[in-house]
């Protein structure tokens, strides 16, 4: 079972996590939920769309303006507040590495810390355990938030992803956080080059056998438009492929900007796999 | 009694939604209404359905009968064309709506000696599987004198019937 907070769901299942900004700079949609009310009917959209989780975040992950706790949770915490109030429902993730930040959006009715900076702040892990709630713990390479990976390089990208993400998932559990809500995420781009989240890509299995539940964040990323050579705004294909592969390996959560396009890509690739049944079936079976 | 060989009653090709549960509940309701747990069933198919009668039967908590003299309920498998739409398995054929109202026909009224003289060439032209189906004639001879037609229905372009018959 993996639990999300408030919500359960069994073993079989893959959901996906929408991105929602509440950023002016984000750099998928550029600010176009920056304003509350937008970014609230973002989340109306995605949930009508079929999302189980929605990924609230008040900073971009690229370098820009120094945006303090105070200014993030402005951004965050009502925001969390409404979303939990007309969908009770859904699950509620905030991407956040501040431990403050996640004590107040928990407080508000989140369910998830996603940690998209591998535990750069140390007490976000008591923060899910005193809530909880679930936390994703992801792999950086040890790269300080919100910084680009410069000259990185790994002996092993696959090993160093599961070792970093599964030693904090145990710091997670000695923290007290439950077993069923510990998510591990390899972080592509997150201080990695593009090879290094083809590898990952590759080798996902590597991570699924880990026994820890997978999320995989490849929408529209640079190493999709690296390897395609194309912009943001015409890397949906390219995710999708990224896509199908992590979903033949088993991860489980998706965070995505592309909602529809994502279900119907990991559904089918489970059935692939032999994980999924085929919504319904009678040719040459009659 | 009979029901017809659609490979999707199995489990094994079981979807999130089933296209045929209301052929699948009359089927599964039919073979209960046959065989008493514990009790065994002859049966008259194709080799193909030998797995589709012991799934149905075992729902039933019966097995499967060896073939001999000795009296036991007799399920037969079969059903009329495979032809009878654009969309069928075997496309559209004009003759299968003559030849499954002529099937359909012997098999309710019922008249052992037309199904005895089932055309068994136009049969498998229309991809028909009427084998097994003189059994159920057999069934009226030794006594069984209603039948009861719980289905019958081409919802895929394929002539289905779930039939009982009773004394």
């Amino acid at each position: 079972m993996l639990r999300l907070g408030r919500h359960a769901f069994t073993d079989d299942t893959t959901l996906m996590m929408a991105i929602v900004n509440r950023t002016p700079d984000s750099f998928y949609d550029r600010g176009a939920t920056w304003a509350e009310d937008r970014a609230f009917e973002r989340v109306a959209l995605v949930v009508e769309q079929g999302a189980e989780i929605v990924d609230i975040g008040g900073i971009k992950a690229a370098p820009g303006a120094e945006i303090d706790a105070a200014e993030e949770k402005s951004r965050v915490v009502d925001f969390v507040a409404r979303v939990r109030d007309a969908f009770p429902s859904l699950v509620i993730s905030v991407d956040t590495w501040r431990a403050e930040v996640g004590d107040a959006v928990c407080r508000a009715g989140a369910d998830v810390l996603n940690d998209a900076w591998g535990g750069a702040d140390p007490e976000l892990v008591d923060v899910a355990a005193a809530h909880d709630v679930a936390i994703i713990c992801t792999h950086t390479g040890g790269a300080t938030p919100r910084t680009r990976p410069y000259r990185v390089e790994y002996n092993d990208v696959v090993a160093s992803a599961i070792a970093d993400t599964t030693a904090y998932a145990a710091r997670a559990l000695a923290a007290g956080v439950a077993r069923e809500s510990v998510v591990i995420d390899p972080a592509h781009d997150f201080g990695k080059n593009t090879f290094h989240s083809l590898e990952l890509t590759r080798r996902l299995a590597e991570m699924v056998d880990t026994g820890w539940p997978v999320l995989v964040s490849l929408s529209n990323k640079d190493f999709v438009g690296e390897t395609l050579d194309k912009p943001v705004g015409e890397r949906l294909l390219g995710t999708l492929a990224a896509t199908a592969v992590c979903a033949t390996a088993g991860a489980r959560i998706y965070r995505v900007h592309e909602v529809v396009e994502t279900r119907q890509v990991v559904d089918m690739a489970w059935a692939i796999a032999g994980r999924r049944l085929p919504a319904r079936a009678i040719r040459g079976l009659q | 009694m009979l029901v017809p060989g659609a490979l999707a009653l199995l489990p094994e090709y079981a979807g999130q939604q089933d296209p045929l549960a209301e052929l699948r509940a009359a089927c599964h309701a039919a073979v209960a209404w046959l065989c008493e747990p514990g009790e065994t069933v002859a049966v008259h198919c194709e080799h193909q359905s030998l797995r589709l009668a012991r799934h149905l039967v075992g729902q039933a908590g019966g097995t499967l009968h060896p073939i001999d003299d000795r009296p036991a309920p007799t399920l037969v498998i079969g059903n009329g064309s495979a032809r009878r739409t654009e969309k069928a398995p075997g496309h559209l054929d004009p003759r299968a709506a003559s030849f499954d109202a002529d099937l359909g026909r012997a098999l309710t009224r019922p008249d052992p000696a037309a199904l005895a003289a089932i055309d068994g060439r136009l049969a498998r032209e229309l991809w028909a599987d009427v084998e097994s189906l003189r059994w159920l004639g057999e069934e009226v001879l030794s006594g069984s004198e209603r039948v009861v037609v719980d289905y019958d229905d081409d919802p895929f372009g394929v002539q289905y019937w779930v039939l009982r018959l009773e004394s």
